[in-house]
């Protein structure tokens, strides 16, 4: 295009606009780029043809005719569809929960009732200790060390409930 | 464009192999996939049998939808790969920009509804329709994908990102650059649309 054909512009040149031309029509420019383009399409008569042009073109890609699909179409997708095997599947997945919420996450030794059981026989007998006790912190510690097991299957087997209820709800 | 919770709640009865759930899936999504494939290889039999498999593929991978993502994008995703890995495996050749010889040499029309007599307008827009698509057939497929993506599907950037997994600005700058192509395409046939 020839600049002596029209007015300059100084905020933009013709081929900084027709580069954001495209930004332009899809509507994803800033808005000061968007007015400053505007304005020299309003001074511009070869940007102004050529915005013309860009969006007469984007105008006819949005418009291409959806063609028919073939009347055979899904018959070999739903043939093929393996119903059986997700109906199988389902209440395996329905009861899928994350694996650290699976039993087996944690160590055989620490699920053990025997350990459980003396965890907590340790936890009460601190306990006890620290109401007759001079220096009950280690007592206390004892304590909270002992209780470690018992909460920790405690926690995980009621988070794996509150999953499997959620699960069931959502779906 | 597509109602993504709609889809995942569909997706699940799909889970549960509830079949008209499939059946809905098909009837949402047939024509778009059908047209991607078609106006990616240009060939209404090879457009059939890609967008069949497309459903098989997904229909038997549902267990591997990640529900974090659209379930559109990640169909989207497998045809448009589906579809470049057949014109790859085809060795199809494209036009180059200064012109030549068609892909596959065959004539090319695009089925409109039939009418009665048509007005000039009319016809020259369907003329120039013509030509616009036969333009994009002659595209790279990763520049006709994009175009496909955004223009046949109204697929917004984002959207788009997410079915190429590519970043947002790669995506602008290859939409851009497939529209000039058109364009640059369009000139050079001194097609007028």
């Amino acid at each position: 295009m020839d600049g002596r054909e029209h007015q300059e512009d100084v905020t933009l040149a013709c081929a900084d606009t027709r580069d954001r031309l495209q930004g332009y029509l899809d509507g994803t420019l800033a808005k000061s780029e968007s007015v400053a383009i505007f304005l020299h399409l309003r001074d511009c008569g070869g940007c102004r043809e050529e915005h013309e042009h860009l969006q007469a073109m984007f105008s006819m890609l949005d418009e291409l005719p959806q063609l028919p699909v073939p009347d055979d179409f899904d018959a070999r997708i739903l043939d093929s569809i393996p119903l059986a095997a997700y109906r199988e599947m389902e209440p395996l997945r329905r009861d899928r929960v994350p694996v650290f919420l699976e039993e087996s996450y944690l160590p055989a030794w620490l699920r053990d009732a025997r350990t459980r059981l003396a965890g907590l026989s340790v936890t009460l007998a601190a306990v006890i200790a620290v109401a007759v006790a001079d220096q009950p912190q280690p007592l206390l510690l004892a304590a909270v060390v002992g209780a470690v097991p018992e909460i920790l299957v405690r926690c995980q087997g009621w988070a794996r409930q509150a999953t499997l209820a959620w699960r069931r709800a959502e779906n | 464009m597509f109602d993504r919770r709609q889809d995942l709640k569909t997706i699940r009865r799909c889970k549960r192999g509830e079949e008209d759930a499939f059946k809905e899936i098909l009837e949402r999504y047939r024509g778009p996939i059908y047209n991607l494939c078609y106006r990616m290889t240009r060939n209404a039999e090879d457009a059939r049998d890609l967008g069949q498999e497309v459903f098989i593929k997904v229909f038997s991978l549902l267990d591997r939808f990640d529900e974090n993502y659209a379930f559109s994008s990640w169909l989207f995703r497998i045809a448009t790969n589906h579809c470049i890995d057949h014109l790859r495996r085809n060795r199809l050749r494209f036009l180059s920009l200064d012109g030549g010889v068609g892909q596959d040499g065959e004539e090319y029309e695009i089925q409109l509804p039939d009418g009665g007599p048509e007005p000039d307008t009319v016809l020259q827009r369907k003329e120039a329709l013509q030509r616009l698509d036969e333009v994009i057939g002659q595209l790279p497929p990763h520049y006709r994908a994009i175009t496909l993506l955004r223009h046949d599907q109204q697929l917004s950037y984002d959207e788009i990102a997410e079915v190429l997994h590519l970043p947002l600005g790669t995506v602008k700058a290859r939409i851009h650059r497939a529209r000039n192509l058109v364009q640059q395409m369009l000139k050079a046939r001194a097609y007028d649309i």
